[in-house]
């Protein structure tokens, strides 16, 4: 691979560490015990990754075919201020998984794991720090009055709760929580670092070939112990269990979904040469694309329960409990983990607020659905405050007291003044900001 | 049948490598394939490959970019695990992966890529010949520490 390697200016590189101190304190402890764990792999740098030798012209969009972009302030300012809102977005989201990942990190059973969440965090810094970099290295006037210091200092005050994206803004409850993360949420970041990867501004697509190489370990990161949970859990184990990993699937599947934007939009992002796909058909590849990895975790549970079965005939099993809903040599629907319906516990987008079941079905009564969220959820996301403003909120749509577009449009952000207890590793919330969430700004186009 | 798609190796080609293997070799190995997988997905994603038919894998190549072995200082792209669906063999797959992983050598810097061959596995001295590789004058030695024991 051939790159460029710059750090951001002192100053700001200086707070990025402080703030890593706060957010990200076992750094040292990876960096101390990077070679029992990463052997020959290279040594991790906080620096910003400049891909050489990419594309210079506009690779989709209406400009296709055009010198890409090397300064915003040469872009259309509508352009460029997708753009703008594109990169706060990514350095938002970047540094607030590191807080979400914190919050359970001492939480693993299993010391490799562990490790692994804390290499993957670490990079994380490292992309926010990437997108810091694009922020200072160029001059955003034409489309922001805020300076770059403002910018990098509002990005790294945000707390979980005020981060651009819904999935950044919920806690984690357990390690489940870091693993699911990394496999569901880190699969949408791909998502987006690939569609990045063809900017029309050439500074962006520099910057993701090295963020993609390492988002892949990420998703190893969530995929791998999911696997593992899943053939233990075949062989007895109870530590975490299927069920286990079902209520966290339903718990950020649909956040991951959202983080795509409104199924309507995107073609502002396609015409501009931003991104090669709208909205919908990229969520689209997303959700088959977690299909396949449960349908791969459920072979293993089969093949761990029922070791004497070939792969055909584990296929076939899986195959006939998926349509039937009947047990199949003792193992049934409930055993196996499935992926929820598309529409299920949405909030954003077309179906927000629409009472659609995991299996697609759809409820007219208020309480039987929230039943049935009470049966899909993990009982600790129920009992906060998340939950609880979109029970609220859904309350008022089934009253009618509010359209489902305003509903979605004006979801309470939850703001956390006084941040985490940094002994007991608990969230404290303090006290709550309605604001429209601009999340979806740049997506929703 | 159309003609197979080749792409960089995704997280969730793993069931799909580990029953291509199992096909091949008769053996079910999903843990052996999970840790070569985490391996090259630290290491270097971009040099491994998938054939992918209809959303189907048929064919995997993995490998990475690497300097210092054997004395040998320059980086140099290694070619080290490759599998064809047995009922997908004579359709090229196998070259159009190695063409794939030799544009991704040359474009990352590699002035030369290496393998090791098993002279007692049919037909992959020959496939490696015919992309254009000949044999090397550095040479594997082995010793079997349990016999000298």
């Amino acid at each position: 691979m051939k790159y460029r390697t710059t750090n951001i200016p002192e100053k700001y590189h200086s707070a990025v560490l402080k703030w890593s101190e706060t957010y990200l304190p076992d750094i040292d402890l990876l960096l101390d015990k990077w070679e029992k764990f990463f052997p020959r792999d290279a040594k991790y740098r906080l620096c910003a990754f400049r891909e050489l030798g990419m594309c210079d012209e506009i690779e989709c969009g209406a400009m296709k075919g055009r010198p890409k972009f090397t300064r915003s302030d040469a872009m259309e300012p509508e352009q460029a201020s997708h753009l703008l809102a594109a990169i706060r977005a990514q350095a938002s989201t970047e540094f607030g998984s590191i807080q979400q990942h914190q919050l359970t990190l001492a939480r693993a059973q299993e010391e490799e794991e562990q490790f692994w969440v804390l290499r993957m965090m670490a990079e994380e810094l490292r992309h926010g720090y990437q997108m810091l970099h694009l922020l200072l290295e160029d001059d955003w006037s034409q489309v922001s009055n805020e300076s770059g210091e403002d910018m990098v200092e509002e990005i790294l005050s945000m707390k979980t709760g005020s981060h651009i994206l819904g999935a950044f803004n919920i806690d984690f409850d357990s390690f489940v929580d870091n693993v699911v993360f990394c496999a569901l949420i880190d699969r949408v970041g791909k998502y987006q670092l690939s569609m990045q990867k063809v900017s029309a501004y050439k500074p962006m697509a520099e910057s993701m070939p090295q963020m993609l190489r390492e988002e892949a370990f990420h998703l190893a990161t969530g995929v791998v112990p999911m696997r593992r949970w899943a053939e233990k859990a075949a062989r007895g184990d109870v530590t975490v269990t299927m069920d286990d990993m079902q209520r966290a699937i339903n718990k950020w599947l649909p956040r991951g979904l959202e983080m795509f934007g409104d199924e309507r939009g995107g073609g502002t992002n396609v015409r501009y040469g931003l991104k090669p796909m709208k909205n919908a058909e990229a969520q689209e590849q997303y959700y088959q694309e977690v299909v396949k990895l449960i349908r791969d975790i459920n072979m293993r549970y089969i093949r761990a329960r029922l070791s004497e079965l070939s792969l055909t005939e584990a296929e076939k099993i899986l195959e006939q409990v998926e349509a039937d809903g009947e047990p199949v040599r003792g193992i049934g629907p409930q055993d196996l983990l499935r992926v929820p319906h598309i529409e299920f516990f949405r909030r954003r987008g077309v179906p927000a607020f629409r009472m659609i079941g995991t299996g697609g079905e759809e409820y007219a009564d208020r309480s039987a659905y929230l039943a049935h969220l009470s049966r899909s959820l993990p009982s600790a996301y129920r009992s906060g405050r998340d939950f609880k403003t979109y029970v609220a909120t859904l309350g008022k749509v089934v009253e009618g007291e509010m359209a489902r577009e305003e509903a979605a449009r004006e979801m309470p952000s939850l703001r956390r003044v006084a941040g985490v207890c940094p002994c007991s590793r608990s969230v404290r919330w303090m006290s709550e900001q309605t604001r429209p969430d601009n999340a979806l700004t740049t997506s929703e186009q | 049948m159309g003609e197979a798609t080749i792409r960089q190796l995704e997280d969730t080609d793993l069931g799909a490598i580990v029953a291509l293997d199992e096909k091949i070799s008769g053996r079910y190995r999903p843990e052996v394939w999970e840790d070569r997988l985490n391996y090259y997905f630290r290491r270097d994603p971009e040099a491994c490959v998938v054939a992918d038919l209809d959303g189907d894998v048929v064919g995997f190549m993995m490998g990475e970019l690497r300097g210092g072995e054997f004395g040998l200082e320059e980086t140099t792209g290694w070619i080290e695990v490759m599998g064809v669906d047995p009922d997908a063999r004579g359709q090229s797959i196998g070259r159009r992966l190695a063409e794939e992983m030799l544009a991704h050598f040359r474009q990352s810097g590699a002035h030369s890529v290496r393998t090791l061959v098993d002279e007692g596995m049919e037909g992959i001295g020959e496939f490696f010949s015919a992309l254009g590789f000949s044999r090397s004058p550095i040479i594997a030695f082995a010793m079997d520490l349990e016999a000298t024991r």
